[in-house]
């Protein structure tokens, strides 16, 4: 059918199909800032404004829309500066989500914008409770809203014709270690009636600064993000707003069993459908074992996957590739395609995965061990680690406490989709432009399942749209390649949401079981951990992750006295398949599973011990000056050698959680506890401490060049990944700082593995870190070759006249500056060097590993109110104090810690997936699957301990994963300090709690 | 997968196509709850242009265009405030500017809290052809037979109803895993509606008395179990927030 559709004051006059909706022909049009995220209404990121009002365009035909005035991003504004034409430039609304660190990786930005916009236009002066509900509906995984909260109030004000007070850009203020904490105020106790909005927001964190942090120009201040001018644009940046022409589309079709051997297939009549170009099975494809697992090599892992088998292990996983001209045909092909499958008994239970006669999942020829991994017995891998002496730790103990937790799969939820272009470029070289956080991996591990030499392939990483771990696996690539091979067009492959949950990757489930030995003082003698983790049906991630369980939370804790030097520590895992999706990489990667039980353990142990919670953790706790015992131990299967934690601002980040939260007048005051007038409700407070690392040392490495441009700007070129978190941001800061010129001289490209040097990728908490200590040699190689040009530039001017040495000179303000006063401009050295004499490209390239891996420390804190009568718990404030080292930018630091904690919190209360009796997910849509929204948040609260790091140029540790760790077990022992029972497993839903009141109840009345 | 749309002017010639026999021919409001990706071809008569979307107050009836969206309801002036909490529990702010009155309640499964609220304000439906007036609860027993061929126009409210509306759920915007909803009229009628299970929302009691209603509402979800909450859960659950719904009209 005809229609007519008026899109920002521009009228278009085209066919659509009955079904089109609008977010496709809006796309269509080339209006990319509408993105695809669910495809069911409900995640927002499609929002358009129609008749001025925000709608998700995903969930309206476009012929529905005919007759009204439609409005998207692209008519609010553009950059400033294009040339000669004057612009309007941004609306303020994308000038305050801009400046405010609101966008992070920008899927959802031009939603919430949009969303704002209508809320501004009809409320110029809305409350907070207002804005939050106006961003109700667009779901954001990576800021935790309290940033784009915050960036619309600012916006309103702009509007309002207010004075905007700038955000605290100022210098640092220097803060002797330790300090004492500040008094708390007269705060009110607001009673809060469940679901209303109390968040009170602050941009930028409180920053607790050591007198051993050196001040800076650009590291440390909270620059806007490098992407984020485009983002707020809605600019075509992601994997799926490339435009190809003779695009073709891919669909896959997945298995309804959990476990089957497919007998027969035939794809005669899907092949036979006008408009499909490829149908692929097992049989037309090579059988190339391999790991999909995103990770250095050798790969730590087995080798059990790949890209079709006549085999399926999971409901959801692959049975046949298809390519269509349209996504609506390649659907009606995966129709059309016939399988025979013979079912086999599944194992749907971890704990029953090694039992002798269980069903084998692995039972292919092809299959390579790592390390004890044993497909007869369905075991991935499995782990052993004795520190120490736990037995004699436990026969010197007064007190053996043991305890059994489990942890569900949860999912990353990232908005944007899985995604994948593939096409031959003109010297039939294959490239793939893909959402990931591995392009180099993507690269390597590819090659041969898809017959190609490395060299033959190209990797692009765009604007990726979240990743938090999903996106460390080559999960998708190998279908859209194989297509274009197949076809030799190009192919996209866009993963739906329902098959984001039942077919990505997600964190691994575990049920552990904790033995620890306690002297009478609250000393630890020895600490045991027994983890069962179920990696479903392939091993990608199966060894590291649960490695990782043990590596960070059986080592925060040491023990004291004699103990603390020669600590007693055992770390036991078997990492099972099942019949279940594959779990994978997800923020924390196995550290948030240790946490759980771990800091509940500890939490029962002090209580009982009638022990501080605080300081009975303190007491134990790992110190600096001591080695990380894991480092002597344990280190992925590669040779361990010993790291001593050089700093560690744990007790600091206690004492200011501490007074954040109001500890001291809250824990143990049973007049805070009662809600006045509300008798059935009880409020609690609980904290976790958490570790985690910094990379992983002798192996992570990463690259970057810098080249210097006739004007004295630089381009600085990495592998690192940025996916949302602000990495090419601190990148560029410290390539700033070292360069002594404004963040907007460095236009940083990431990544693409023909021009960009390698890195390992965007995992284990690296970038700022690894990559950035690569930056600093690069960008420092750079600085040299200006200092040496300009000595002898204003050499020759001076005649003669004292001798200026490179070293001398001072790289500041975009010019080099000698020691008498004289100067010379960056560009006047560019162009020296570009081509007046001597000529030469300045440029640097370095790359950098670590021989250790410092761990960043928190505290983490969790203030609930608990309904006894019927287990719903409501989470009120989270607090987080981090020692991640020196901040690099407080903005996006912050906007780390926010994000991380609000998926914290899902995983405490609300995030689960679970599986029916025939391994068919429960979850198959954000609906189902609930991640917190704007209008539903606690409170949220960060403060930096910062640290100086010595071994990093600038003092940095790691931000990232951190907030991932302790939000969890805080509210699990804030609902213990509310009502006094305890929940072992998370999340902590309604029903548990009130089972478990239930059950206290019983208890009292037996007593 | 929609093969047909269609945007009539009048009511007559909307019924002429809700009535064809191939294909189905389904109403269409905003357009939410619509599966676009239906297996059968079907066809959607969009109601935007039928002049639906008009909200009146007669005396203490409030009279809601089918075509009324959600986000015009909350933003009526006399609206009983647990009402609008529902709507927002029901739809966050992009859906409620999309989705309709009408097509919300016809979609509305057991876990919707604008159809138990509705329910038990005794919602009254109008639908045509055949000017005829059901509730909302007799609507939804056999919402099979009521829909096909017809075409909701109007939903009427008495505004005399005094609405308390609570729930359970994992997090304050999470689907309810249990929700009330509690109506009282100047009468004395009391009407308390269930919601967080089933296929669609429970009616529990329609009568007079607060007696006996923690206990009613406790065995309507004495088998409410399903893959999200156990039935001895939701029934416990369900009596304590019919009695908290009572306490809160009370005071």
């Amino acid at each position: 059918m005809e229609i007519s559709l008026l899109i920002n004051h521009q009228k278009h006059t085209l066919k659509v199909s009955p079904h089109e909706t609008l977010l496709n022909v809006l796309r269509r049009l080339g209006y990319y800032g509408a993105k695809f995220g669910c495809d069911t209404g409900e995640c927002g990121v499609c929002t358009v404004l129609v008749d001025g009002k925000p709608m998700n365009s995903c969930r309206i035909l476009a012929a529905q829309a005919e007759g009204h005035v439609l409005e998207t991003i692209e008519a609010l504004g553009e950059h400033p500066e294009r040339g000669w034409k004057q612009t309007e430039g941004l609306h303020p609304l994308q000038q305050a989500f801009i400046e405010s660190g609101a966008i992070q990786c920008g899927y959802c930005t031009p939603a919430q914008i949009l969303a704002a916009y209508h809320l501004l236009e009809h409320n110029p002066n809305p409350t907070e409770a207002g804005v939050r509900d106006a961003l109700s509906g667009v779901l954001c995984r990576c800021t935790g809203y309290l940033k784009p909260v915050e960036a619309v109030l600012r916006a309103s004000a702009m509007l309002r014709g207010e004075a905007v007070p700038p955000l605290a850009f100022g210098d640092r203020e220097l803060i002797s270690l330790p300090l004492a904490p500040e008094p708390p105020g007269e705060e009110e106790v607001p009673d809060f009636p469940s679901g209303e909005v109390r968040t009170k927001t602050r941009i930028l964190p409180k920053v607790i600064f050591s007198p051993q942090v050196p001040s800076h120009l650009r590291v440390g201040k909270p620059e806007k993000k490098v992407d984020a001018i485009k983002l707020a644009q809605g600019k075509p940046a992601f994997t799926a707003d490339f435009e190809m022409r003779g695009l073709l589309y891919a669909k896959v079709l997945r298995s309804p069993y959990a476990h089957a051997r497919i007998k027969r297939i035939d794809t005669s009549r899907a092949k036979a459908l006008p408009g499909v170009a490829a149908v692929l099975t097992w049989q037309d494809l090579p059988r190339v074992v391999y790991c999909t697992g995103g990770q250095s090599d050798p790969i730590p892992g087995p080798l059990d996957t790949f890209s079709l088998d006549n085999k399926v292990r999971f409901v959801g996983d692959r049975v046949a590739f298809v390519a269509a001209e349209t996504p609506e045909i390649a659907e009606e092909a995966l129709k059309l395609i016939e399988v025979e499958y013979e079912p086999l008994p599944a194992v749907l239970d971890p704990g029953e995965a090694m039992a002798p006669g269980a069903p084998c999942i692995h039972d292919e020829p092809e299959y390579v061990n790592f390390g004890e991994s044993d497909p007869t017995r369905n075991i991935a891998a499995r782990i052993r680690v004795d520190i120490g002496d736990v037995e004699k730790g436990f026969a010197e103990a007064d007190y053996i406490f043991e305890g059994d937790y489990e942890v569900p799969k949860v999912h990353q939820a990232y908005l944007e989709p899985h995604v994948v272009l593939t096409y031959w470029d003109e010297d039939d070289r294959l490239v793939i432009r893909t959402s990931t956080q591995v392009p180099f991996h993507v690269r390597r591990i590819l090659a041969p399942v898809l017959g190609l030499p490395v060299k033959r392939i190209r990797v692009i990483k765009p604007r990726i749209g979240g990743g938090f771990g999903g996106k460390q696996e080559v999960l998708i690539e190998d279908v859209a390649a194989h297509l274009t091979i197949a076809t030799g067009r190009p192919v996209l492959y866009e993963m739906t949401r329902e098959e984001e949950f039942i077919a990505a990757r997600s964190r691994h489930p575990m049920r552990l079981h904790l033995k620890t030995g306690v002297k009478k003082d609250g000393t630890i003698t020895a600490n045991a951990m027994y983890v069962l983790s179920d990696t479903g049906a392939y091993g990608s991630h199966a060894q590291t992750v649960a490695g990782n369980t043990g590596h960070k939370s059986m080592a925060i804790y040491v023990g004291d006295g004699e103990y603390r030097k020669n600590p007693n520590i055992r770390f036991y895992a078997d990492i099972v398949y099942t019949n279940r999706p594959p779990a994978g990489a997800y923020r924390g990667y196995g550290a948030p599973q240790g946490f759980w039980a771990v800091e509940r353990h500890m939490e029962k142990i002090a209580r009982a011990l009638n022990l501080d919670p605080l300081e009975f953790r303190l007491k134990n706790a790992l110190r600096a000056g001591e080695i990380q015992p894991f480092s002597i131990a344990w280190s992925e299967g590669r040779e361990p050698r010993p790291e001593i934690i050089h700093t560690c601002g744990l007790e600091e980040c206690v004492r200011q959680g501490k007074a954040a939260i109001g500890w001291d007048q809250k824990y143990g005051n049973p007049e805070w506890h009662r809600v006045p007038g509300k008798p059935h409700l009880r409020r609690g407070i609980g904290a976790a401490l958490v570790m985690h690392g910094t990379a992983i040392p002798f192996l992570d490495m990463g690259g970057a060049s810098i080249k210097m441009n006739d004007d004295g700007s630089f381009n600085l070129l990495v592998g690192a990944t940025d996916l949302g978190t602000g990495s090419d941001t601190v990148l560029a800061q410290m390539a700033a700082e070292v360069l002594g010129v404004e963040l907007e001289d460095i236009i940083v490209y990431s990544s693409d593995t023909d021009f960009t040097p390698f890195d390992k990728g965007a995992y284990a908490s690296s970038t700022t870190y690894i990559s950035g200590a690569a930056v600093v040699k690069a960008a420092q190689q750079v600085a040299e070759r200006i200092r040496i040009r300009a000595a002898r530039m204003l050499n020759q001017q001076a005649d003669g006249k004292g001798e200026i040495s490179p070293d001398s000179l001072v790289l500041r303000e975009g010019r080099v500056f000698a020691p008498d006063g004289r100067s010379l401009t960056l560009r006047e050295i560019a162009l020296n060097a570009l081509h007046h004499e001597d000529q030469e490209q300045i440029m640097g390239v370095a790359s950098y590993y670590s021989p250790v891996s410092p761990p960043p420390f928190a505290a983490q804190f969790a203030e609930v109110t608990v309904d006894t009568e019927t287990g719903q718990v409501t989470v009120d404030k989270l607090v987080m104090a981090v020692d991640s080292g020196v901040i690099v930018n407080p903005l996006t630091a912050s906007g780390q810690v926010e994000g991380g904690m609000t998926q914290a919190l899902g995983y405490a209360v609300c995030e689960e997936m679970r599986y029916d009796a025939q391994g068919r997910a429960r979850e198959r849509d954000l609906r189902n699957y609930h991640i917190f929204q704007a209008h539903e948040m606690p409170e949220l609260e960060t403060i930096f301990v910062e640290t100086f790091e010595p071994s990093h140029p600038f003092g940095v540790k790691a931000v990232a994963e951190i907030p991932m760790d302790g939000v969890a077990p805080a509210v699990g022992n804030a609902v213990l300090d509310a009502c006094g029972v305890n929940i072992d497993s998370n999340p902590i839903t309604p029903e548990k709690v009130w089972r478990a009141l239930q059950a206290q109840t019983q208890r009292r009345q037996n007593e | 997968m929609i093969v047909e749309y269609h945007r009539p002017r009048t009511l007559a010639e909307a019924i002429e196509l809700l009535q064809r026999k191939q294909p189905r021919t389904y109403p269409l409001g905003g357009g939410t709850a619509i599966n676009f990706k239906t297996e059968e071809p079907i066809a959607v008569v969009d109601v935007q242009a039928l002049g639906l979307d008009t909200l009146e107050q007669q005396g203490q009836l409030l009279q809601i265009g089918a075509a009324v969206t959600l986000q015009q309801l909350i933003e009526f002036p006399g609206l009983p405030s647990a009402l609008g909490d529902a709507v927002r529990h029901q739809a966050t702010y992009n859906l409620r500017h999309q989705a309709t009155v009408a097509g919300t309640l016809a979609s509305a499964d057991g876990r919707s809290p604008f159809g138990v609220a509705m329910l038990a304000l005794d919602a009254q439906l109008k639908l045509i052809p055949g000017e005829r007036t059901v509730s909302y609860g007799d609507f939804l027993a056999l919402r099979e037979e009521f829909l096909p061929g017809h075409l909701i126009t109007m939903v009427t409210l008495s505004l005399q109803a005094k609405l308390s509306y609570e729930y359970v759920a994992r997090s304050p915007a999470d689907l309810p895993i249990v929700c009330a909803a509690l109506a009282r009229w100047p009468s004395g009628r009391l009407r308390l509606a269930l919601g967080g299970w089933g296929k669609t929302p429970t009616l529990v009691l329609d009568g007079q008395g607060q007696e006996g209603l923690r206990l009613a509402a406790q065995s309507a979800f004495s088998n409410a179990a399903d893959e999200w909450a156990s039935a001895e859960y939701r029934s416990h659950v369900a009596g304590v927030l019919a009695q908290r719904c009572w306490q809160d009209l009370g005071e």
